[in-house]
């Protein structure tokens, strides 16, 4: 089930095999590569290699930063249980 | 001191801050104890904070795990079992009527004081901690069990349709009515008092059944159900057609398990009604109660008010964290629909929270259960039994896997619903954000001194 509200205005990129919207080209790339792999066009493909790739890369810088923000809280702690307890 | 050595100080402050608040969780288990909370080594705030900190923390280390086939791959593990059914679903009915009968029959003729009545042990301490901990930790035993479904089961289809758009609603109602009869009555202390509310609500079981038929009063209204039911999707067994299947537990919470926006509701009464429970006997409560009741408002208008105030809050600001999800992901499924989703990882915190709060009250109080079960009716003295000091350990080990687990699922939903993986990430800030803060206010609560309930 899936419900789904796109705003009136937003240039939303929709599905072209279930009309269901998205939010940005990329998210509905993937979409497509995920929900409709047997359905899918060359041109298709390749947008969705290129999508799979840019969302790794966003993974990527992620953990990144959650490594970076594990890194503080552990000290936050370390630090404050130092001081405080 | 050298860096490492600073390192171990840190992660065993950590691990005696969860500790002491095992200690004081204890002190928390409904009518049958009440020593004062030990005192914390720590601040309160900085202990608040370690334990929110402990579930953030666990959001970030699950985003290390982006793996779309390793994450299907764990929920799917687990095997097919075959069960004599029929059998086993007779001796449930019996052991469920059995229980009934005693707690009646205890409750009207057998001893009134508290520790001495097989009724209220039976039912505190058999059923409502023991029985209960198995139905997330074995499996979902209760529709079978249920006395009252067996006596309603006669009663067939009903005589009109359950009203479909109610939903849930009307089992969140009187989920809370419950709440307010067990804080606001003598319910854990006075077995006449048992007696006669679990007569009431066979009473009502048998009308609603009369209407609405058995099934659709048991499925969508009776709350108790409903609980043993949710709590049944966190268990490692599970009922299927063909018998019975064997999973990892909480593998049930990611399969889409709620059905609409007022089974939402539900879940966060469920929630809500721990955390009520539980802010009744703080000294925050006494003091708005004692300033408040003088002046003039009557005890019950305060409880009921709070009682559901409280719940509207909670609805709200899991409601609120949904459409803030839809912002961040971002998507273009609604606020509802994300709620929807999202809500079932509340419940392996639900879980973990009874295991914390029954597991050795359970254990204590285990002889005097089984005293009570042999002889209803007599009263006797009962050696107590001795709780080692390391199972004190069961109850922090029982919250973190709890919060670890909760989080996972709520990742693991992500990721089925959201095509991109850093959209899935994105949109459990503000789950984890309320799972946070929940966390934060129970700990709260389980540090403060426990009082008697005021005015009540």
């Amino acid at each position: 089930m899936t419900d789904t509200h796109a705003p009136e205005n937003a240039d939303a990129s929709t599905c072209p095999h279930c009309g269901m919207a998205f939010p940005t080209e990329t998210i509905r790339d993937l979409h497509v590569g995920r929900s409709h792999r047997d359905a899918m066009r060359d041109g298709e493909r390749d947008a969705y290699e290129d999508a799979y790739h840019e969302d790794a890369d966003d993974l990527r810088l992620f953990q990144y930063k959650a490594l970076g923000a594990l890194v503080l809280v552990y000290f936050f702690f370390l630090i404050t249980y130092a001081v405080a307890a | 001191m050298s860096g490492r050595l600073r390192a171990v100080t840190g992660t065993a402050a950590v691990v005696s801050a969860l500790v002491a608040f095992t200690g004081t969780a204890l002190a928390h288990s409904g009518g049958l104890s009440g020593a004062a909370p030990d005192r914390l080594a720590v601040p309160t705030w900085l202990f608040l904070f370690t334990g929110g900190g402990v579930v953030g923390a666990s959001f970030l280390l699950a985003s290390f795990a982006t793996d779309r086939a390793f994450i299907d791959h764990v929920h799917e593990l687990g095997r097919r079992v075959r069960v004599p059914g029929s059998a086993l679903a007779w001796l449930g009915r019996l052991v469920g009527l059995g229980g009934l009968l005693l707690v009646v029959v205890s409750g009207f003729f057998g001893p009134t004081a508290p520790m001495e009545s097989a009724a209220i042990v039976v039912v505190w301490a058999g059923w409502w901690a023991g029985y209960a901990m198995t139905t997330y930790l074995v499996g979902n035993t209760w529709p079978a069990v249920d006395p009252f479904r067996t006596l309603a089961r006669p009663l067939g289809d009903g005589v009109r349709e359950y009203p479909e758009r109610l939903g849930a609603w009307p089992s969140v109602a009187f989920l809370l009515v419950l709440v307010y009869v067990e804080v606001t009555s003598p319910l854990a202390d006075d077995p006449r008092v048992l007696a006669a509310v679990a007569l009431a609500y066979l009473a009502v079981a048998l009308a609603g059944s009369a209407a609405f038929g058995v099934t659709d009063w048991f499925e969508r209204v009776d709350p108790i159900s409903r609980i043993f039911r949710l709590y049944g999707a966190v268990a490692p067994i599970t009922r299927t057609d063909d018998g019975l299947r064997l999973r990892l537990p909480g593998a049930g919470l990611v399969d889409d398990l709620l059905a609409d926006r007022s089974e939402v509701g539900f879940v966060v009464a469920l929630v809500w009604a721990t955390t009520f429970d539980g802010l009744t006997s703080t000294p925050v409560w006494t003091d708005l109660a004692e300033s408040v009741v003088p002046a003039g408002v009557p005890a019950p208008v305060l409880y009921a008010g709070a009682l559901v105030g409280g719940y509207l809050v909670f609805l709200g600001v899991y409601r609120a964290s949904a459409r803030l999800a839809r912002r961040t992901a971002p998507t273009y499924r609604t606020a509802a629909d994300i709620a929807r989703l999202f809500a079932p990882s509340l419940l392996a915190i639900a879980a973990a929270y009874h295991l914390a709060h029954y597991l050795t009250y359970f254990l204590a109080l285990s002889p005097l259960l089984v005293h009570a079960l042999v002889t209803p009716l007599t009263v006797g003295t009962v050696p107590s039994l001795t709780i080692p000091g390391w199972l004190q350990a069961i109850p922090v080990v029982s919250v973190l896997v709890g919060h670890l687990l909760a989080i996972w699922v709520a990742h693991s939903i992500a990721f089925e619903t959201f095509p991109s993986r850093i959209q899935a990430l994105r949109s459990q800030y503000a789950v984890t954000l309320v799972m946070v803060l929940y966390t934060m206010t129970s700990l709260w609560i389980v540090t403060q001194p426990e009082l008697p309930t005021p005015y009540v």
